[in-house]
């Protein structure tokens, strides 16, 4: 039995497909549920990340809006994409532009470590704000699914083999299994 | 050095479908569930009018009743003829079924008055809707009111109308006090339609309709006079409580050897006098009262009357 790609390298990309299309589902109600609910003095508000980055802009903190939007939105976008376009392009083969694929997983790897921003800030705000009637924060389920796609990202990304990328792209190899 | 012969590796072909695939399937299903869970919990939206939405803020203002949050407002929207607001409202799906014909809404804001402090949370908070639910056909337009309806009656009991020149300080919520305890509330106060009068409508609890007669005289007994003369000083005699919330008292004479007059029905109106006679003071027939307490008593209920 004659195999040039060990065994676990393409299950290696079946791993990385198979995390990274469970982060994009995941990404949906991380979206468009409510991340926390805040209580000021009686009144109560629920955000989604999104509207929460809306408030923080028009409340003048302009640079924590930027902030979040880029760390919760932005990024883990980016991220799910550029994944993707690798698993595509590894999939496929043929690696003339190898190099830059490498440098885009390098990329990747080192932004995935900022997207868990919002959840530390939902975390450290639960436990911090707890005055009672005057201002309670509490964390929703929003909060749950947008850790879950986060950690499903980065295991992603750690179950991509940026080698996979250096094959040589002849025809003659066995294709990588279909799943 | 005789060299065993090499194990054969095993080889074992790729599962045709791999463990891993179940990640994005429990994510499909966790995910589901989740964006599930959140729209059951929705109810149906409403609209609701109001002449004055001040204070009233999209995603911050909650309907509540009895003191529960049974919903958000969603949306705060100006009528298309600028003469007042429609107020959006998600209820909560448990609290769905107060959306029905009948269903009173009102803005809780804080309120001092003599009568006591209402609201005085939402000094903090900003207002809020309360509702009190109707129980007609499902609806989901209504007509805000644009004060505190008066408070919910008991069943039992009956109401009078009292006619009255000046207001004084019959509005709602005073009391109806019979030998300076308080036995009823007024209800509702309006100007009577040709303006002459006041008309007041008062609710007496249950046990103590039957002291209003038909010969009941009924006088203002809010606030208080001071009289200095050559004599002395003669304060008139007033409970500290209707001093302070103003209210209306009455007494019922002793007919004739005893007997007394049929009793008031339910609508009846009388006057109100500003200030009562000393004879009236003096008034103290016998009326038997059959007070709850002793319905309720254990042997009664044994006894299976009623």
């Amino acid at each position: 039995m004659k195999r040039r790609h060990p065994y676990l390298r393409s299950e290696k990309l079946a791993n990385a497909t198979a995390f990274a299309i469970a982060a994009a589902v995941m990404l949906v109600p991380a979206n468009f549920l409510p991340v926390l609910t805040t209580q000021t003095s009686g009144r109560s508000r629920t955000d989604t990340i999104f509207s929460g980055t809306v408030e923080l802009w028009n409340q003048g903190l302009w640079a924590i809006a930027a902030i979040v939007f880029i760390a919760s939105i932005v990024i883990p976008l980016l991220k799910l994409v550029g994944l993707g376009w690798l698993l595509i392009q590894a999939r496929r083969g043929a690696m003339r532009n190898a190099r830059q694929l490498t440098r885009l997983y390098g990329a990747l790897d080192v932004i995935g470590r900022w997207s868990m921003l919002d959840v530390f800030l939902v975390a450290f705000l639960s436990g911090v704000v707890r005055f009672g009637v005057f201002s309670t924060v509490e964390p929703r389920s929003g909060i749950i699914a947008f850790a879950i796609a986060v950690v499903l990202t980065v295991l992603a990304t750690h179950a991509f083999d940026p080698r996979v990328l250096w094959r040589s792209g002849s025809k003659s190899e066995p294709a990588l299994p279909t799943l | 050095m005789s060299m065993s012969p090499a194990p054969t590796p095993k080889v074992s072909r790729a599962p045709r479908f791999p463990l891993v695939w179940v990640v994005p399937l429990i994510a499909l299903a966790v995910g589901g569930w989740m964006v599930a869970h959140e729209l059951r919990n929705r109810g149906p939206e409403i609209t609701i009018d109001f002449a004055d939405g001040s204070g009233i803020a999209a995603d911050r203002t909650e309907l509540h009743h009895k003191g529960v949050s049974v919903g958000t407002v969603t949306a705060v929207e100006l009528k298309p003829n600028l003469d007042g607001v429609t107020v959006r409202v998600r209820l909560r799906q448990t609290a769905a079924a107060i959306a029905s014909e009948g269903a009173l809404f009102w803005i809780v804001q804080p309120e001092i008055g003599l009568s006591g402090i209402r609201g005085l949370d939402t000094l903090l908070t900003g207002p809020r809707l309360n509702v009190r639910p109707g129980n007609g056909t499902p609806a989901n337009h209504f007509i805000g009111l644009d004060r505190t309806p008066p408070p919910e009656l008991p069943l039992e009991g009956r109401a009078f109308i009292l006619q009255s020149d000046q207001l004084g300080s019959l509005t709602t919520g005073a009391g109806v006090f019979y030998r300076q305890m308080k036995v009823g509330a007024v209800e509702t106060s309006r100007l009577a339609d040709d303006a002459t009068a006041i008309l007041i409508r008062i609710h007496v609890e249950a046990p103590y309709a039957d002291l209003v007669r038909t010969n009941t005289r009924f006088w203002n007994a809010g606030g208080f006079s001071f009289k200095v003369g050559l004599l002395g000083a003669e304060l008139k005699n007033t409970s500290l409580e209707s001093m302070l919330s103003g209210g209306v008292a009455f007494a019922t004479p002793s007919g004739e050897g005893g007997a007394l007059a049929d009793l008031a029905p339910e609508g009846m109106v009388f006057q109100v006098a500003s200030e009562a006679e000393k004879e009236w003071i003096k008034w103290a027939p016998k009326i038997p009262l059959v007070t709850p307490e002793v319905v309720s008593e254990p042997s009664a209920q044994a006894g299976g009357g009623k």
